[in-house]
């Protein structure tokens, strides 16, 4: 057996062992302290060395009866810091005048005998609650269900006091609420993501004598933010604090090899899924059996006509993690989709069984934008849509018109960065590419030598690609010579460093052209 | 106590009486004040002697009382002719003709009937009894303690019926009555058997009514508003405390047979008192610790008048001094204690008297 310590004992009555107790009379002071135990079997017992101690009466006595003033009084005479008493009704009139008179706190308890050995555990056997606590923790951990909630559940089932993952900075993930909101700075400075490193518990001291112990969570992957395992105790009882500490390392860890399990699980089905699509995409129409009966398992349906949407996503989120978040913003606008992590995103497809009208697919892709909305919470996206095709062949085509739209999307902040093949022609969509804001500042600086000289030589380059490399028709639709077009165009070619007769090269100075010099027709 | 020479009781002593029997009633015993007005129109201008039982040695000497709910007797007030029918059927189950009249308890109510008795009999009345002060049952009279039948005795009621008891133990007594008493009017006439007094000196509390007497007039000289030192003087007590009643805390323990409850009075200068009463008071704890017990008179008075309260006219508010008065001389003999110490009303705390004390 440890050393007495003396605990508050308002502390040990914020503790889950001693709901059952309650005050009668004389609430105690914040700083009165238990510093041991008497047992007295009943109302006429007299305890000896009664100092600071709690005296725990264990026979419940009528509450009418005299003898409960005797025991108050030389309770309190003896310098007792308390008394519980069996049963938890209230006291008398008399009795109760009489414990406020010598200021002795009253406890009633309906079983006095578990209140007062878990008073004396706590006082004087620390050691033990914590060793009991963390086998308890252990055990129930281990044998709680697969997820990090049930693990949770289990070991906050031991606790009993509000358990939760909370992120650096004291947002809850999982769980009870247990950073106050007025306790959040406190929480943000103690609870970094330099502290995690150390994997060391952490104690965060709150306002009103609550304690928060803190233990990091082991990261499963290196792009995991920090968690920490987080429990709240109204009081520092020494006892529960070391028993907590020890007890949320135990379960950090557990939930830790949970996560990893689970995120094991995820990624197997990610990958079988990514590369069913893979079979999909490449062959789409020659697929083999076990191709197609492995869509059917995975509850694909290739037949019927499939809109195609492309989520992109910046390169810190991850897609296997973030999925269920994405298949629940859809399903949460309505929408049944089959999502597929691929690359920095997700390829989502949305099958119904008639070609849809066009009015249909406008709903679908408003539904597919507000859904992008629900999104934007947790991750920055693109999001293309492609347009509606049929059959195996179907899902290849769309969502390759939704890949092509998301990358024009990305540059679009002015439309949210969300964008609907069907609205544009494909031509049309191509030539919006050229004005993304990527491209643009290529563009730009591609041209950037032809400014500012003499002669309108944009005007001119731009024409003269226009009009398939004729020097005529360019001299005729500008009104100037076609010698002046000649020399122009050498100088072009001097200033830009390129060979006109390069397939590839004409191309990209066309497409530049039309980015920066957009002809009256275009715009709008 | 004895007291010197025959004294005398006239209409003029009455009130000083009343007030000394409620103080021997320690808050219980009933109050004695409605039915002193029957003996003060018996009395008129003439006086009645209290015989000390030597001055009568010979004779013999029939103890009266009521029996029964005090607060009943009040309400159902006797015709006059239920202490004499109880007197005649005990004299004609003997076959000894009553010569005097003593009381069975002197305090509070009782103290009164015994006179009345006396006067309507028109026997002598001997000044002694067999309690010395409120006591609740039968079977805690002095006869039982001095080892006395208290058979045959003889009931009368008010109905006008009578119910003679014979060969039962004090206890079979005690419970026949109750018993009998619920089923009729609620009290009761009761004789005992006479005995010669010569026995009184042995068997009974002697001097009672002079004590009452003396306690009253005593009680008569205070001021309003007198201070504790000055009343504990005055009346030969202690007081405990001063204060204000707290609390009246009802409860009661055997089914509803006793009723019980306990006084809470907080003293002026800080301590809690706590009063345990039965039908009268029984213990003070000063500070949770027991301070004062039966048999002594435990009495609460009114501090303005202070006059003294009886336990059910006790009420939150009220301000009262706790006195304690000696307990009768007949029961500090330790032969005799027992039969009125807490003990014997449940209550495991040995007697704290003022005997005792130095």
């Amino acid at each position: 057996m440890s050393a007495e310590s003396p605990v508050l004992l308002v502390a040990l009555l914020g503790h889950a062992d001693w709901q059952q107790v309650s005050v009668l009379a004389s609430p105690p002071a914040p700083t009165l302290t238990v510093s041991g135990v008497s047992l007295v079997p009943d109302i006429r017992g007299r305890g000896t060395d009664l100092g600071g101690h709690l005296l725990a009466v264990l026979q419940p006595p009528s509450r009418n009866d005299w003898h409960i003033d005797v025991l108050i009084q030389s309770a309190a005479s003896g310098g007792a810091s308390a008394v519980l008493i069996g049963d938890s009704s209230p006291l008398s009139q008399p009795s109760s005048a009489l414990a406020a008179r010598v200021g002795l706190t009253v406890l009633g308890a309906d079983d006095p005998l578990a209140a007062a050995l878990a008073a004396r555990r706590f006082v004087s056997e620390a050691e033990l609650h914590a060793a009991d606590t963390v086998l308890r923790v252990t055990s129930m951990a281990v044998r709680s269900g697969e997820g990090v909630e049930d693990v949770m559940k289990a070991v906050g089932s031991v606790l009993r006091r509000p358990l939760a993952l909370v992120a650096t900075g004291g947002d809850t993930l999982l769980g009870a609420d247990v950073v106050l909101e007025e306790d959040r700075e406190t929480v943000a400075r103690t609870l970094t993501a330099v502290a995690a490193r150390s994997r060391a518990t952490q104690r965060v001291e709150l306002s009103g004598s609550a304690l928060l112990i803190a233990h990091p969570v082991p990261p499963t992957t290196a792009r995991d933010a920090t968690m920490w395992l987080v429990t709240r105790l109204p009081h520092d009882l020494p006892a529960e604090s070391a028993a907590s500490t020890a007890a949320l390392s135990v379960a950090a860890a557990v939930i830790g090899q949970r996560a990893s399990l689970r995120r094991l699980a995820v990624e197997r089905d990610a990958r079988a899924r990514a590369s069913l699509l893979g079979e999909l995409l490449n062959a789409p129409d020659d697929l083999a059996p076990t191709t197609r009966r492995r869509a059917l398992d995975a509850g694909w349906r290739l037949d019927g006509w499939h809109l195609g949407v492309r989520i992109d996503t910046s390169p810190d989120v991850d897609p296997v993690a973030q999925r269920p978040e994405v298949v629940n913003a859809l399903r949460e606008e309505g929408l049944e989709a089959v999502v597929v992590e691929q690359g920095d995103g997700w390829s989502a497809w949305i099958t119904s069984e008639d070609e849809p009208r066009g009015a249909d697919v406008e709903a679908r892709a408003g539904q597919i934008r507000r859904a992008q909305r629900r999104l934007s919470i947790t991750a920055a996206t693109a999001v293309g849509v492609g347009r509606c095709h049929s059959g195996p062949r179907g899902v290849a085509r769309t969502l390759g018109e939704a890949g092509e739209a998301a990358r024009l999307a990305a540059g679009r902040v002015a439309s949210g960065r969300f964008l609907h093949v069907d609205r544009l022609g494909l031509g049309q969509t191509l030539l919006a590419w050229t004005r993304t804001d990527t491209f643009q500042p290529a563009a730009r600086s591609l041209l950037a030598p032809l400014e500012g000289q003499p002669g309108d030589l944009l005007h001119t380059l731009t024409t003269y690609l226009d009009e398939e490399s004729s020097v005529s028709e360019t001299a005729a639709i500008l009104g100037i010579h076609r010698n002046t077009v000649s020399q122009r165009l050498s100088r072009i070619r001097s200033l830009l460093a390129v060979d006109l007769a390069d397939p590839s090269e004409r191309l990209a100075l066309h497409l530049a052209c039309r980015t920066i010099w957009i002809p009256p027709s275009d715009v709008g | 106590m004895s007291v010197p020479g025959p004294q005398t009781l006239r209409a003029a002593d009455l009130e000083a009486l009343a007030v000394g029997l409620c103080l021997l009633g320690s808050g219980g015993a009933g109050d004695p004040h409605p039915f002193s007005s029957v003996l003060r129109s018996r009395l008129g201008d003439g006086e009645l002697v209290l015989h000390a039982p030597a001055g009568l040695a010979g004779a013999s000497v029939v103890p009266v009382g009521m029996v029964g709910a005090t607060s009943v007797f009040t309400e159902k007030l006797p015709h006059g002719g239920e202490f004499g029918a109880a007197v005649a059927a005990i004299g004609r189950w003997t076959g000894a003709l009553p010569e005097a009249v003593m009381a069975i308890e002197t305090a509070g109510l009782n103290g009164i009937t015994a006179l009345v008795a006396a006067l309507h009999l028109g026997l002598p009345y001997v000044d002694a009894d067999l309690a010395g002060r409120g006591l609740p049952r039968l079977d805690q009279l002095t006869w039982v303690s001095a080892q006395l039948p208290l058979t045959p005795c003889a009931l009368a009621f008010p109905g006008g019926h009578t119910l003679l008891i014979d060969r039962a133990s004090p206890t079979d007594v005690e419970r026949t009555i109750r018993a009998a008493l619920a089923g009729t009017g609620g009290w009761a006439a009761l004789a005992l058997t006479p005995v010669p007094a010569g026995l009184l000196d042995e068997t009974a509390c002697v001097g009672t009514l002079g004590r009452a007497l003396a306690l009253g007039r005593a009680h008569g000289s205070l001021r309003m508003m007198a201070d504790a030192a000055e009343v504990a003087e005055v009346l030969g007590g202690e007081i405990l405390g001063e204060g204000r009643v707290y609390d009246v805390l009802r409860h009661s323990s055997d089914g509803g047979l006793h009723a019980e409850s306990s006084v809470t009075v907080l003293d002026r200068q800080g301590p809690v008192l706590r009063i345990e009463t039965e039908n009268e008071f029984l213990m003070v704890l000063v500070d949770g610790q027991p301070r004062a017990t039966v048999p002594d008179l435990i009495c609460l008075l009114d501090r303005r008048t202070n006059r003294p309260l009886a336990v059910d006219a006790l009420r939150r508010g009220d301000e009262v001094f706790v006195l304690v008065l000696p307990a009768p001389a007949w029961w500090l003999a330790p032969e005799h204690l027992d039969r009125v110490s807490p003990s014997a009303f449940a209550i495991d705390c040995p007697p704290l008297l003022l005997a005792g004390r130095p």
